[in-house]
Order: structure tokens, then sequence, then C-alpha cells
């Protein structure tokens, strides 16, 4: 039996570098904010009460291109499906922990706990205590390192430094490592064409992305079952 | 909109009810695993079409090729390949990027 010491210190350990990716996600997403004339308290509150990496960097992309309400709600709640996956795996891993407290575990969700706690749950069962300090670690990552960034990108001219380029290329750094799998190259390229042609065809239209979002991946089940089968 | 508050309040709300969602009522239950691999290429898909989405630049209804942002992904696609360094990579991709930005006197 472990002691909650013990669980404390193992589950800061395991967090660490994982944070560290975070904070660097974090800062990247404090610069881009700026870039979309946000101000520092808007770029803190958003980390403060939103804690999501892919949700708070596409919608300041979309923000900055002038994305309506609408179309950057249907986007987040494209986004945030996986979490129901994700709930749905820790909620063994949670239920001891009373109600309110599996209430604020829930804000914990995202891609970087799920992982973690997914692991510790298959090695030492249900551990509410371990995914909080795990949550509790990335979430202060996030907002410090967001905070670093917003007033970073505030103190330099953004143009001068390339920072209007920083969102393409932070996708492609957070992309390009994720294409592991067949059907999630698959994925990919078709959203890249898909993408580019319906740019062609209408240009600034925010249905793009959502077309491209609900689609593309619809080819990427194709080849993963296609590769299932044979 | 000066401030975007009303959308950071929207965006809480969603997102924190998609993760209650998942841990208060999805428990015990076994996801359809197509559904769960679905679920997962979507932000791989939407991600792709930002980035396509900022390559491209509108002029006047007419649609152009941006080569600093198109030669800075390129460059930080390799980059991360091979250092898999993320801030590294974001940092020598946006140098390039304005490195071909100053050569085109753009």
């Amino acid at each position: 039996m472990l002691t909650k010491q013990q669980t404390v210190r193992t589950a800061l350990l395991e967090a660490l570098p994982l944070a560290l990716a975070i904070a660097a996600y974090g800062l990247s997403y404090g610069v881009l904010a700026t870039q979309a004339h946000w101000s520092l308290w808007s770029t803190i509150l958003m980390s403060l009460l939103v804690f999501s990496g892919s949700v708070q960097l596409v919608i300041v992309a979309m923000f900055i291109s002038g994305a309506a309400l609408p179309s950057m709600l249907i986007t987040v709640v494209l986004l945030n499906l996986r979490n129901l996956l994700y709930g749905a795996a820790l909620a063994d891993n949670l239920a001891p922990a009373s109600r309110k407290y599996r209430w604020l575990l829930a804000f914990g969700v995202s891609d970087e706990s799920f992982v973690l706690g997914n692991i510790r749950y298959q090695k030492y069962g249900a551990d509410p205590l371990y995914f909080g300090v795990v949550a509790g670690t990335f979430y202060s990552a996030w907002v410090v390192a967001s905070y670093i960034g917003a007033y970073l990108g505030d103190l330099i001219d953004p143009v001068r430094w390339g920072l209007d380029l920083a969102f393409p290329i932070t996708f492609v750094a957070l992309l390009i490592p994720a294409l592991t799998h067949k059907p999630i190259i698959a994925t990919a390229i078709t959203a890249l064409g898909m993408a580019s042609l319906l740019h062609h065809m209408m240009p600034n239209s925010e249905f793009n992305l959502i077309l491209t979002g609900i689609i593309a991946p619809l080819v990427g089940l194709y080849i993963a079952r296609r590769s299932h089968h044979g | 909109m000066a401030e975007p508050w009303v959308l950071i309040i929207v965006l809480c709300i969603v997102t924190f009810l998609s993760r209650l969602m998942g841990v208060e009522m999805m428990a015990g239950r076994v996801l359809n695993p197509t559904l769960r691999l679905y679920f997962n290429f979507i932000p791989i898909a939407i991600m792709v079409a930002l980035i396509v989405d900022q390559i491209f630049t509108t002029n006047h209804g007419s649609s152009s090729i941006s080569l600093p942002i198109l030669g800075g992904s390129i460059v930080a696609a390799l980059m991360i390949k091979v250092t898999r360094s993320f801030l590294l990579t974001v940092v020598i991709g946006i140098l390039v990027g304005l490195g071909i930005r100053y050569w085109l006197h753009i």
C-alpha cells in the first residue's frame, strides 16, 4: 500500500517532463494571444477557465482570421468530443473521490493527464489523488507559461520578430510528431487536400475548417478498417 | 470585439461540460472503437486545415501562397523530425520564415 506522500511524490515526478512540454505550448499560446490583440488579463483568464491547449490555440487562430462565434463553437465542440472518451476511460479511476472533488478533477481532464492517469490506473487501480496532483501540476504549468508568453508577446513588435509566422509553425511542430500511424497520416493528407480545395473554391469561409474537421477523419477511419481487415 | 470575455466564458462552459459528461455519464461504458478512432482523428484534421488556411493568404477575393509561411512550415516539419525539440523547432521555423520575408522584401 502506498502512502499519500509517496503518491504525491511519484505524481510530481512523472508529471514534470510533460509539464515542461505543456509549458512550451503555453508559452506559444500566450505569445499568439497577443497577436489577436487580447489583453494580458483575457489571455490568462482563458488559460485559467478553459485549460485546453488545442481549444485555446485553435480559437485564437480563428479569432485572428475573424471567425464568427457560431463556427468557433462548432469547432470547439468537435475538439472536445475526445474529452468524452477520456472521461469514460478515467471514470473508474476517479470514482472513489467525493462528488465535489470529482467535478474538480473532471476540470483537469486533458490529453496528457489522461495518459498518465490511465497508466497509473492500470498499474495500481483507482487513484484520484495521483490524478489530482498530475492535473494540478499541468494546470500550474499551463497558466504560468501563458502569462510569460503573453508578457513577452506584449513587449516586442510582432511582425518584426516574425510572431505572425509563429502560428502555422507552432501547429506544424505539434502536428508532425502525431503522424505515427497510417490512418492518422491519411487523415492529415486528406485534410490537406480538402482544405486547399475548399480554400480555392470558397476563400475566407469558416465552414472550410468545420467541413474538413468532420470529413477528413472518415478517410482515416476507412484506412484503419481496411488495414485491420487486411 | 474589444475583449473576448463572452467567448472565454462560453468556451469554459462547453469545454468543462464535455469533461464532466465524460467522467459522470460515460462511466463504465465501452465506447465503440470506430467512434473512438474518429474522435481522435478530428484534432489532426482541424490542425491541418488551420495550417492550410495560414499558408494561403487572401487578398480581395484572390488567394496566393505565403512563401515565408510555407518555407518556415516545411523547415519546421523537418526540424521536429530531426531534433524532436518543440521550442527549437518553432524558433528556427520563425527565423527561416523571417529570412524569406526579408529576402523577398515583403
